[in-house]
Order: C-alpha cells, then structure tokens, then sequence
C-alpha cells in the first residue's frame, strides 16, 4: 500500500534539439527539423501550444494548434524510423494532449491558470458555494425522494425539471465566467480575481451536482 | 518501407489488409481466394494443428480440441471464465495468471491459439505481396482494457510479427469510411461484432480523426443472437433430444444460418433431423425472431447514449453513423442504430471487411503513405490504484487522448520499507475489488523513516492503449526499475520462452502445417469416397470401383508419407477419377427430389 503525495514540478528551462543541435526553447518540436522534443517537466500548457499565459483562448485557434502539433509529434509519426523520436514522441503527445485537454475546458483552464498565479480555489468542493445553497438543497432532496422510492412519474418529472434548471443556472454562469475572463484582461484587481474565484466555484460545483441528478435518473 | 500490413483479429473470422496506392485492399488465401479466415484452431492429438476452414469444420467432431473464439478469452484469468465455457472447452487446472487450455496435456494460452490464427495470415499476405511480412497493425475491440490488449500484442510477437501499433475497430471503420467523407464532420460507429459491441464517436476535420468517446462491452456480440434463436428451435423437438451434444451444436450452426436467412426474407423453415430418424420442420419468420433478438440489441443502448454524453454531443449533432459487423446486418440491429443516432447507417463497404480495410490505411499512417491523415483515439477505460479500504483511486480518466500520462508523489508509510508496491486496477467502479486487477508493480527503495522516501511515479497509456509505469526517486534523481507482475497477462519470462520455442520451429512449422494440412484432406476425401462406394454401389459403371479404388489406395499411401506435392497429386487423381460417379449421384438425387414434390402434389 502506498500514499499519495502532492507534486512538486520541475524547473523549466530551455534546450537544444537533439537532433539538429537548433535552439528550441519550450516547444514540442524543433522548428527547425520538426524533430519531437521533450518538453522540461513542469512546462506550462500554455507554452506548449504556442500561447502566452490568458483566460481568454480562441477554440478554434487552440485547436488548430493542437492538430498542427500532434502532426509533429504524434507517436503515429515516429513508429518507423529514429528509436529516439520515438521514445521521445510519446511523453510529448502525451504533455500536447493534457495541454489541450486543459486550456479547451473553460473550468479546467481557469483552475490551471489561478495554480500557475500561485492561487487555487478552496479544494473542498463538499461547501456549498452560498449563492446556491437554495438551488441545491432543493434538487439533493428531490433526488433523495427519487433515491428512496420506487419509481414514480411525478418525481422523475421533477427532478427532470430541476435537471434543466440546473443547465441553464450552469450555462449561464459559464457565460459570466467567460466575461470574467474578458475583464480581466484589462482590469486584474483583487475585486475581478474574487469574482472570477466564486464563479469557477460554482461552476465547479454545479458541474458535480448534474452528474449527481443524471446518476440519480439512471437508476 | 514495405511489408506492413493491417490485420482484423476478428472472433468469427480474421483478415489481412494493405494499403495499395490510396486504397486499401484485402489479401486473400492464396490457394482458394478466400477473403475471410475462420478464427479456429483446433489441436489434434498428434501435435498437429489446423486452422481456419479446416479447423472449424472440426468444431462438431472433435469440440473439445477446437477453439471456435479465442478472442473471448483473451486477457482473462480462469475465474472469468462462465460456467457455459467450462462445459464448452477443457481448461487446465491453473489458479493464477491467463486462462489456459488443456490440449491432450499441454496448457496452450489464448495469444498462442490466436498467433496460430496470425501466421496463417501472416502467409497469406506474404504469398500475396510476394515479400516477407514482419510488422502488423492489429485491431482490438475499442473496449478491450489494458490485459486484454497486451494479450493481442503478445498473439502478435508470437507468430513473428512486430506488432506497430493497435488499433480500436471501430476507429478502423471510421477511417475506412472517413476517405470519402466531408473534412468537418461527426461519425458515430456501432460495431457489432461476433462477440464484442463497441460504440465510438468520432470528430473529422483537416484529415485528423479525433475520437470524443468510446464504450461497449466485451460480452456482447453477434453470436447472443445465434444462441437465442437456438433456444427457440430446441424448444421444437422433443425433450428428451434437447441436451444431445450433436444435436445442440447441429442447431446452434442452423440458428446462425437462420439468422442470416432473415436478413433478406420474412420467414425461413428449416429442418432438424433427429438422430433416430425422422425431422422437425420449424418454421421461423422474422417477426418472431425480431421478438427474441429485442433484449440483446437494446443492452447496445446504453454506451451509445453514453458515448454520446461522454463526447457532450446531441443525438443531432452527429452527422454520419457507421454500421460494422456481421451482425449489423440483421434488420432488427440497423433500425435500431438510426433510432439511436438518429439517421440510417452507411453500409457501402462490407461490413465483414471494413475493419481490416481502416488497419490496412493505419498501416499506411504509420508507414508515410498517408501523411495527410491522423488519428487521436482515447483509452476506454479508467486507471487507477487501490488505497487503503479497497478505494479506486482515479489516475487516468476513462477517454483521455492516448498518449496520456500522469505523475504522481509517492512515500513510505511505514520505517524501513524495501519497496513500495502499487496496485493499478482498470474499470469505473468505487471499490477496488468491483474494477478488473491489471497488474502489482513494485518499486524497491532505500530503508528509510516512514514519510522520507520520494518517488515519482509516471503511469503512461501509450498510443496502443497500454499503460507502462516508470518510477523516479526525487531525493537521488535516480530512474527506479519497476518490477511487474501481470494479474492475468503473461509475464515477459513466460513470453520469452513461447518465442524462443516458436522462432525454434518456425521453419519446421511451415513444412510441417503443409503436410499436416495436405493429410487432413487426403483422409476426408477417402473417407468420403469409401462411404459413396458403399451407399451407390449399384451407379457404379464397369471397373469403375476398381479405378476408384485404386486411385484410393494412391492417396492413402502418400498420406502416409511425408512428401505434401505427392499427396496433393494423389488427392487431385481421385478427384478426377471418381468424378463422373459422383455426378451420377448428384443426378439421381435431383431425380428423385422432382419426382417426390410431384407425388405430394397429386
């Protein structure tokens, strides 16, 4: 039996690639050569697909840059041919997947970005967010009724219900987190930092609470 | 770069496939021009070995020697294995490690029948492209988890061939299809097979194929629904016949014809003859079948709809659904996918063939031939380790892009530890012990004080969907060996020794299946020959036994030998010789078929 342990990164810095000896810096492929190359561990996502450091993302963007590197380094790419590149595709990809992966989820991007500012949200997501308390309390009952009986119509239609509510509650605050995104661009203050917290907490915690009422549907 | 070719390692049937300019094309056996190879082996008591046809064709002679679907019991351990397949085949007697069956005293594990399967394609395709054949890509079910995939791997590496990459079938399909389709488009696969479901949701745009989501279940195919309809056709004839072994194997291959039957017609009668004389007829009509086949297919509704959540996608926005497996074509099954998804499925290429046709264009990928193409597929299944009170604990999300990898901190709980060891488990279970065991790995480090130890351990899912640990000490830098011992895999000791064994007699097994081959049709033509002499002695013409026999004699005395050209010249001379008798017989039965109907009809 093992215990887990928080992580510690590395220390980025930059390199040589290892094949054409050009300076490559933090890139997933000499852009020389195009050669893969191992990214220093702790390398931040948004370096590795060519970003600077922003709440706001271009989707379509991010994924054109993310179809554009995996090309480059894609283990498919290298099966056949030099055993280094190989070896060195697959950690790569793995970096540019969990790179995109990240930054294209709005929750996801906006948790890294606070981490890489030496912030992070309260990790105990059991607290309800106080905006919501009222909407949740109402929902967890309706789906311990649901839970506790055997099937009724009623019920389900409610909870059902409440499942939209509960959408449109979530896509809206998504949109107001995407704002948030917006004014901090030209306005980084304490007051948009605390705002920008609350909403990805209560997006966070709504994201839990649909997985619960789907759960609950399933049954 | 020559010589790689695709393979679909199918349940039923396998094929082999390569990439011919642009395209993709089957190869076929060699010397019938057969495009699909029975997945069966059969391991005779001798040592010899058949496969395909001829094994298949021994399934009701000899059941217990022949492995009919061996892909369903690759990765499994023995306690996975139903209480159905413990009467069906003879296991060894084994507690631990892979399945293995017993095979006249030797255990013989699932990747050694399936690399039997292999090599035989294996020559196919060397026969066909006139070179060697040494690098492969496989398809494995998108379900199939880590165990059962290496256990693919290692089917590979023991029939000589280096294996370059697995593929997920119905990404396979998808890349078959995706050559005509639009560039900015969303493909749902349902993949129907033998005895695998796999769905798979798919994102095309500049010549990448993004897989958004996969599910199924690995215990659910096309033969549920043979099995069903043989329930129905036992239920027809008397009861004291119904747990006859002859006549049980006898209905379950009409059943699969039944079933194929309905594909194209609205009722099918057939008849069952009893081994004390007299027939059953029992008739079946699709309206009735569509009634028993109902359950098995709504159990594929579920990981549609949850692939379909898992990608965060509509039933609309899904803009080309792909139907692939036999059993797709079954009407009940193609309904049911456009209810699903909300359009007909494309059904252009054959649906038998379109997965190796998607391993062929890999192949391709993977060669440069298609450097305008990419494929991102995920792992089915999540990974995690077991903590203290049988808790899975998440590493490794179920689909995540492969390669994926994450790192975690590790220390020693208690002074003075030798290693660390960690159990990973694979599944979406909270228990532990609910998720399928994949391996213990363990980590030796330096006896220290409880809580001083550091390590770094990196769990990465390659692009073939198998997981390797690798583990760093953070206090001496140094790289930490990681011993790993499989819960149902083969260890590489084990492995190792089945190849060297193998590459021992390579050579000898190519001779060696081409006598055993060649005798095996020699003694069935004899046999058939004897029987036809004594039932239609009276159509026999002047001498003509005679010639008939002597012709017999011939090929039992080179069946004797060891020389295969000898018996296939013998083999043939018998063929031509007792031809005109044997057309005599067909004409007299057609004779007395007419003659019968119009007897009933006055």
């Amino acid at each position: 039996m093992a215990v887990s342990m928080p992580r510690q990164d590395g220390m980025v810095d930059d390199g040589e690639c290892w094949r054409c000896s050009a300076r490559v810096g933090v890139s997933p492929a000499c852009g020389t050569c195009e050669a893969p190359q191992a990214l220093p561990s702790g390398a931040d996502h948004f370096t590795t697909l060519g970003l600077t450091r922003s709440l706001v993302v271009d989707l379509a963007d991010l994924e054109r840059r993310y179809h554009e590197a995996s090309r480059l380094v894609h283990p498919d790419r290298h099966q056949i041919g030099e055993p280094t590149a190989a070896r060195i595709s697959i950690e790569t990809s793995a970096a540019v997947n969990r790179a995109y992966r990240t930054l294209r989820d709005p929750l996801a991007r906006g948790r890294y970005w606070l981490e890489l500012h030496g912030q992070s949200l309260a990790e105990n997501n059991n607290r309800v967010p106080p905006t919501l308390a009222a909407l949740v309390f109402d929902v967890q009952e309706q789906l311990e009724d649901l839970r506790g009986r055997s099937e009724n119509a009623d019920l389900r239609r409610q909870v059902e219900a409440a499942r939209t509510a509960v959408a449109a509650d979530f896509e809206g605050r998504l949109g107001e987190l995407g704002e948030c995104y917006d004014r901090w661009q030209s306005d980084a203050t304490p007051p948009v930092l605390a705002e920008l917290k609350e909403r990805l907490s209560e997006i966070a915690y709504l994201r839990t609470l649909l997985a619960d009422v789907d759960e609950g549907l399933e049954r | 770069m020559a010589g790689v070719v695709g393979i679909d390692l199918g349940t039923t049937n396998s094929l082999v496939a390569v990439l011919d300019g642009n395209t993709p094309r089957i190869l076929p056996d060699p010397d019938t021009g057969e495009r699909l190879l029975p997945s069966a082996v059969t391991f005779l008591p001798t040592g010899e070995v058949l496969v395909g046809r001829r094994a298949r064709a021994m399934a009701t002679e000899r059941p217990l020697d022949t492995i009919l679907s061996v892909k369903r019991f690759m990765g499994l351990g023995f306690e996975h294995v139903s209480d159905a397949d413990r009467r069906r085949y003879r296991f060894a007697s084994a507690t631990e490690g892979p399945v293995r069956f017993d095979m006249h005293g030797r255990a013989v594990t699932p990747p050694e029948v399936s690399a039997h399967v292999l090599r035989e394609l294996k020559r196919w395709a060397e026969a066909a492209l006139g070179e060697d054949v040494t690098k492969a890509v496989l398809t494995v079910p998108a379900y199939f988890n880590d165990t059962q995939r290496q256990a693919t791997r290692d089917a590979g590496r023991l029939a000589g061939l280096e294996v370059l990459r697995l593929v997920n079938e119905p990404t396979a399909a998808a890349l078959a299809y995706g050559l005509d389709q639009d560039d900015d488009t969303t493909i749902a696969v349902y993949d129907l097979g033998g005895g695998t479901f796999d769905v798979s949701i798919l994102k095309l745009r500049r010549g990448v194929f993004e897989v958004l989501a996969t599910g199924g279940d690995t215990r659910l195919g096309g033969d549920d629904l043979d099995v069903v309809l043989a329930e129905r056709l036992l239920d027809e004839i008397p009861e004291s016949w119904r747990e006859h072994v002859q006549i049980r194997a006898q209905i379950l291959a009409m059943a699969e014809q039944v079933k194929c039957a309905l594909s194209d017609r609205e009722r099918t009668k057939v008849e069952v003859a009893l081994p004390e004389g007299g027939v059953v007829d029992v008739t079946v009509t699709r309206a009735d079948f569509d009634v028993l086949a109902g359950p098995i297919v709504e159990r594929t509704s579920a990981p549609c709809r949850q692939a379909l959540k898992d990608a965060g996608l509509q039933i609309g926005d899904v803009a080309v659904v792909v139907a692939v497996g036999g059993a797709t074509r079954v009407p009940l099954v193609r309904t049911h996918v456009e209810r699903l998804f909300g359009r007909p499925p494309l059904t252009e290429l054959n649906p038998d063939e379109v997965v190796a046709l998607g391993a062929g264009i890999q192949a391709g990928i993977l060669t440069g031939k298609k450097g305008d193409m990419l494929l991102l597929d995920v792992v089915p299944l999540s990974l995690g380790i077991e903590t203290m009170g049988d808790v899975f604990s998440r590493v490794i999300d179920r689909n995540s892009t492969i390669p994926v990898g994450v790192k975690e901190n590790f220390t020693n709980p208690v002074d003075d530890q030798r290693g660390i060891e960690i159990h990973v488990l694979q599944g979406e279970r909270e228990l532990a012990s609910d998720n399928r065991s994949l391996a213990h790995f363990t980590i030796p480090i330096d006896p220290t004080p409880a809580g001083v130890a550091r390590l770094e351990v990196m769990f990465l899912v390659d692009a073939n969907g198998i997981l390797s640990v690798t583990a760093r000490d953070l206090r001496s830098g140094r790289e930490r060996t990681v011993e790993v011992k499989p819960s149902y895999g083969l260890s590489d000791t084990e492995l190792e020794r089945m190849l060297e064994e193998s590459i021992d007699h390579a050579e000898e097994d190519v001779r060696q299946r081409q006598i055993r081959e060649a005798r095996v049709d020699c003694e069935a033509i004899v046999n058939a020959s004897r029987k036809q002499l004594r039932a239609h002695a009276e159509l026999l013409g002047e001498d003509e036994a005679a010639r008939i026999g002597a012709a017999m004699d011939a090929v039992q005395a080179a069946a004797a030998g060891e020389d295969y050209v000898r018996m296939r010249d013998a083999y043939d001379a018998l063929a031509d010789v007792s031809e005109p008798f044997a057309r005599r017989i067909m004409d007299r039965a057609l004779t007395e078929s007419v003659e019968g109907r119009s007897l009933d009809d006055l």
